[in-house]
């Protein structure tokens, strides 16, 4: 500790300086409240809202309504029963010529390209199975099963396709959704969709300034023979 | 003895009432000036304190008071519900049915996702926002969807902010990320209040009552998964999802943090998230991973899933999986066969 | 007891007294004080969105500037080592300056803490359900607040002791100087590890951010105390020996040395890898794309250091003039490599790869300057009050003659 009294400060009176300045605290400070409170209620804050989705765009519905058991079809205005018209008509198509009703379908389910593979010819309320036997609209999973035989075995754990209602049967119903709840049967592609929005959270900056094709371009180890891949791979756009 | 003087010109507070010595009738209308001018300031500092909304401003001591979850009893708990209704009401003009709903005994809650499946339409996101109650404006969304290029399964190469057209698209794949409850949580370890802890059923839960929003848990979480509510949550009253749960999907207030939480309100009772339910092509898949015969139990036991960010260890209970199948397979001819 | 009160109440009508340049710098702080106050209140009306922090980039100024002055707190252990173990005579008088501003820094780092929360009002629940010792944070706590109380012991007693004339007892302060010693050390290390601990962080995740907190550390905060030893010479009648300052700036020059050769070693391990660990560190280095807001900033913290360094290791820095340049580039420098070098970029990309930059708005800014000039308040009247009591000047049996006390003449003789 320093001894008491080791330096000494002359005192001099409160020079003119000082005291105008001292006098000028009180005024400044209520400069600065008058400031504050002019500008208090102004804050501005940044918006960042999430773009509106229409409930039907997120509904847990299946995706299409399948065929009803026993079937039906839209044939001149009217709803009527396969094997009204059917087992009237002789079934003459060979495979070849182009339906004259019917024209709605568009068969697109890659080399399984007669209607005869899935649909009886005798009788078109039934669906094909193996070794001549048939089974009915309803139990379309089984026909399905004879050629997508993985996928089947998928679907009947339950890893394939969507289970919707609860996950725990004994709480409440569950509805695993058939073939064709989700696949249209002539042309079993899925759709593509248009995805809803993007994010845009707060201050986010431009969404299109990202920085992850630098990346890939620099890290991804497919990128130094995409182009090449994608020039001969192209057979046209539509596949579905 | 004297000692020297330090003699003041004017002084910004008190300074002793009137004595012989130093205080002229100037000095003391400045100090009076001063302590005015002062005053004034900070009033005016605190002014904007009185735009605080309406809902706001009343302190209710019990509310205050309010126990940590795990403290409260069953009468505690009901006061704290029935606190959140008249909340709610206030706020949003509606009235919610909110209960507390405990863990199902027997049940570990996890979640698989197809990436073979997935095609990015980001119908997941907005059920979510939907179901949970989360804030529209500034956005809070519990899921990110990312477009991820062949090759890769490193996150930074993905794009959020993909806007094509038609989803999927045939040279990436789509992955979606959000909580994952995990079961080695280090969100869990670095709070410092136990505003967040992992329920028996592998839910990572929040107690929005309890959380300081010290953001902690936000910068520890390597999924980010962890949302802050930098402000009052914007959720139109027409939108409101009335079916809520203490630790799920009740409204927040500004300061605390949110998270997905499996739709614990739906799945603790049996039913499906929403997230899943809203997915048009199945890709999502929930369950019970202790029941043999459950679709998740399947899907880890025969398909090839793995988990993001393995070595952070931070054991996941969200697996990622490809099927046998890619769909865009077909764009690639087969060499030598007819077309 | 009673005699403590009226030693408090004396420190207390003190502080409002002084020449025009202490009501200057009084003025000017209290007037920044209530502009931050204002700011705040606005925070507590809208929440952390009068902030720039986002979900992607959570923690932000009032983090980077709480990491600062944990390390400036830590450093006034850079006064005590010198004098207490190695005997160091010139710097002998000027420890409790040291410690006062640890003190200082400390309450503005729990400021910091706190205006950061998005639930102030909640901070019982630390009470009420600790997680310590698992999460980091909890230690934090309680070493701020210990560290916080060592040193408001050793300084109030020191203080008070030379107040009351009596020779103050080393079993009341020397074990404790001891134990701070130790403290600081554990201040910066705990502070350290929150960020070090967290897997989802790489550029966090490194084994170097304690040494490199502890280093830069121990050459900004003796910094600090030069310049304000000096402030404190030409503002009182405190000796303050060149002597001293000139310890101090060899110990600057050897942490500021090895802040350096860390920082490189850093940027070798990040670099010289190109793997995605090190992704943040090129963010801040040379940007991502078209995000660069940060790189102007760390180069101008890398000159501002190296050329710190440069003077501090040459005769250059014998200069006072130049030391002082120094002190401030170094002061400045470490703030930015801290702060922004250290913080903001484990935030970018996010963990999922997104890049979203931060910028502080304009209210964050006033709290935190806020925060700054309570700081530096608390300091300035911890100062106008020590100074006269070790003089002599203030004590329990003197009249400190300001015209404040000439009023009460008659009560306070003894």
């Amino acid at each position: 500790m320093p001894n008491p009294g080791q330096h000494q400060r002359h005192p001099h009176p409160p020079s003119k300086a000082a005291q105008i300045g001292g006098a000028l605290i009180g005024p400044a400070f209520l400069v600065l409240a008058l400031g504050m409170f002019m500008t208090s209620r102004a804050t501005v804050l940044p918006n960042a809202p999430t773009p509106v989705v229409q409930p039907e765009q997120i509904a847990p519905v299946p995706r299409r309504t399948p065929m009803s058991d026993p079937p039906t079809a839209l044939i001149a205005g009217f709803e009527q029963r396969c094997n009204d018209c059917h087992r009237i008509f002789e079934s003459t198509w060979d495979g070849e010529r182009t339906l004259e009703q019917h024209q709605d379908i568009v068969i697109n389910h890659g080399i399984n390209e007669n209607c005869f593979n899935c649909h009886v010819r005798d009788d078109r309320e039934l669906l094909v199975l193996q070794g001549g036997k048939t089974t009915t609209f309803s139990d379309v999973t089984t026909m399905c099963a004879q050629c997508h035989g993985p996928i089947h075995r998928d679907w009947r754990r339950g890893v394939h396709g969507k289970t919707l209602g609860y996950w725990n049967a004994e709480l409440g119903p569950q509805h695993k959704l058939t073939c064709t709840e989700c696949h249209d049967p002539h042309s079993p592609g899925y759709p593509h969709y248009e995805p809803l929005p993007g994010p845009n959270t707060l201050r986010m900056g431009d969404p299109g300034a990202g920085h992850h094709a630098e990346v890939e371009a620099r890290r991804n180890p497919l990128r130094r023979w995409a182009d090449d891949a994608k020039h001969n791979s192209h057979e046209g756009d539509d596949h579905r | 003895m004297k000692l020297p003087v330090h003699k003041s010109s004017g002084c910004g507070g008190s300074c002793g009432s009137a004595s012989n010595h130093g205080v002229t009738r100037r000095s003391f209308l400045r100090r009076t000036a001063g302590v005015v001018g002062g005053s004034a300031a900070f009033a005016a500092a605190l002014s904007p304190l009185m735009d605080i909304p309406e809902e706001d401003r009343q302190f209710d001591v019990k509310k205050f008071l309010q126990k940590h979850y795990k403290e409260m009893n069953a009468d505690e708990m009901e006061a704290a519900l029935a606190r959140v209704r008249e909340d709610v009401e206030l706020r949003y003009d509606v009235r919610p049915e909110i209960r507390d709903i405990k863990p199902m005994d027997g049940v570990e809650f996890v979640y698989a996702l197809n990436l073979s499946r997935c095609i990015g339409c980001r119908k997941c996101v907005h059920a979510c926002v939907d179901e949970n109650n989360q804030s529209r404006d500034p956005e809070i969304q519990y899921i990110r969807v990312l477009e991820m290029p062949r090759g890769t399964t490193d996150i930074e190469q993905g794009d959020h902010h993909y806007d094509r057209p038609k989803v999927p698209d045939e040279d990436h794949y789509y992955m979606p990320i959000q909580c994952h409850q995990c079961a080695n949580p280090p969100c869990v370890k670095v709070c410092p209040v136990e505003a967040t802890w992992q329920e028996d059923d592998g839910i990572t839960v929040i107690d929005y009552d309890w959380c300081i929003g010290c953001r902690y848990c936000e910068a520890a979480c390597p999924y980010w998964a962890r949302r802050f509510n930098f402000t009052t949550p914007t959720i139109p009253s027409d939108k409101i999802n009335t079916e809520m749960s203490y630790l799920s999907n009740r409204p927040r207030h500004k300061g605390v943090m949110e998270k997905c939480h499996f739709c614990l309100h739906r799945t603790r009772e049996g039913r499906m998230p929403a997230c899943l339910e809203a997915c048009p092509t199945g890709a999502r898949k929930f369950g019970n991973v202790l029941d043999p015969d459950s679709e998740v139990t399947q899907i880890l036991r025969t398909k090839r899933v793995f988990v993001l960010k393995a070595d952070v260890g931070t054991l996941p209970r969200f697996f990622y999986y490809f099927d046998e199948r890619d769909p865009f397979a077909q764009s690639v001819p087969i060499p030598g066969a007819p077309s | 007891m009673k005699e403590y009160f009226r030693f408090l109440w004396r420190c207390f009508r003190l502080s409002f007294h002084g020449d025009w340049r202490y009501y200057t710098w009084m003025f000017l702080l209290t007037a920044v004080i209530l502009l931050g106050v204002n700011a705040y209140c606005k925070q507590l009306v809208y929440g952390l969105i009068t902030t720039g922090m986002t979900d992607q980039v959570s923690w932000g100024l009032y983090i980077a500037n709480f990491t600062f002055l944990v390390g400036v707190a830590a450093a006034a252990v850079m006064l005590v080592i010198p004098v207490y173990i190695y005997k160091n005579d010139e710097l002998h008088d000027l420890v409790i300056f040291g410690e006062l501003l640890a003190v200082s820094a400390i309450i503005m780092c729990l400021m910091f803490v706190t205006v950061d929360l998005g639930r102030p009002d909640r901070f019982i629940h630390l009470m009420m359900r600790f997680n310590f010792p698992i999460s980091i944070l909890t230690w934090d706590v309680i070493v701020l607040n210990g560290y916080l109380l060592l040193n408001l012991h050793i300084c109030g007693y020191l203080v008070y002791c030379a107040y009351r004339k009596r020779k103050p007892s080393r079993k009341f302060y020397i074990p404790f100087v001891f134990i701070a010693i130790a403290w600081a050390i554990s201040i910066h290390t705990v502070t350290a590890f929150l960020y070090s601990g967290l897997g989802g962080r790489p550029f966090w995740n490194s084994a170097v951010i304690a040494p490199r907190f502890l280093a830069s550390a121990f050459a900004a905060g003796p910094a600090l105390i030069i310049l304000t030893l000096q402030v404190l010479r030409w503002a009182t009648s405190y000796p303050v020996p060149n002597k001293a300052l000139h310890t101090l700036r060899s110990i600057i020059a050897v942490a500021a040395s090895i802040n350096l050769f860390l920082v490189g070693s850093e940027l070798f391990t990040e670099f010289y890898t190109q793997s995605a660990h090190g992704v943040s560190a090129h963010y801040l280095w040379f940007g991502l794309g078209e995000h660069n807001a940060l790189v102007p900033w760390i180069w101008s913290a890398t000159f501002l250091n190296v050329g710190a360094l440069l003077i501090l290791l040459t005769p250059l820095g014998r200069k006072l003039m130049l030391l002082n340049v120094a002190c401030v580039a170094l002061i400045i420098g470490i703030w930015i490599e801290k702060g922004m070098g250290l913080i903001v970029p484990a935030f970018i990309p996010s963990p999922l790869g997104e890049v979203v930059e931060y910028t502080p708005t304009l209210n964050e800014i006033l709290v935190c300057l806020g925060i700054w000039s309570a700081g530096l308040l608390i300091y300035t009247i911890f100062v106008r009050v020590t100074v006269p009591v070790l003089q002599g000047e203030l004590t329990y049996d003197t009249i400190y003659h300001t015209s404040a006390e000439q009023g009460h003449e008659t009560d306070e003789t003894t």
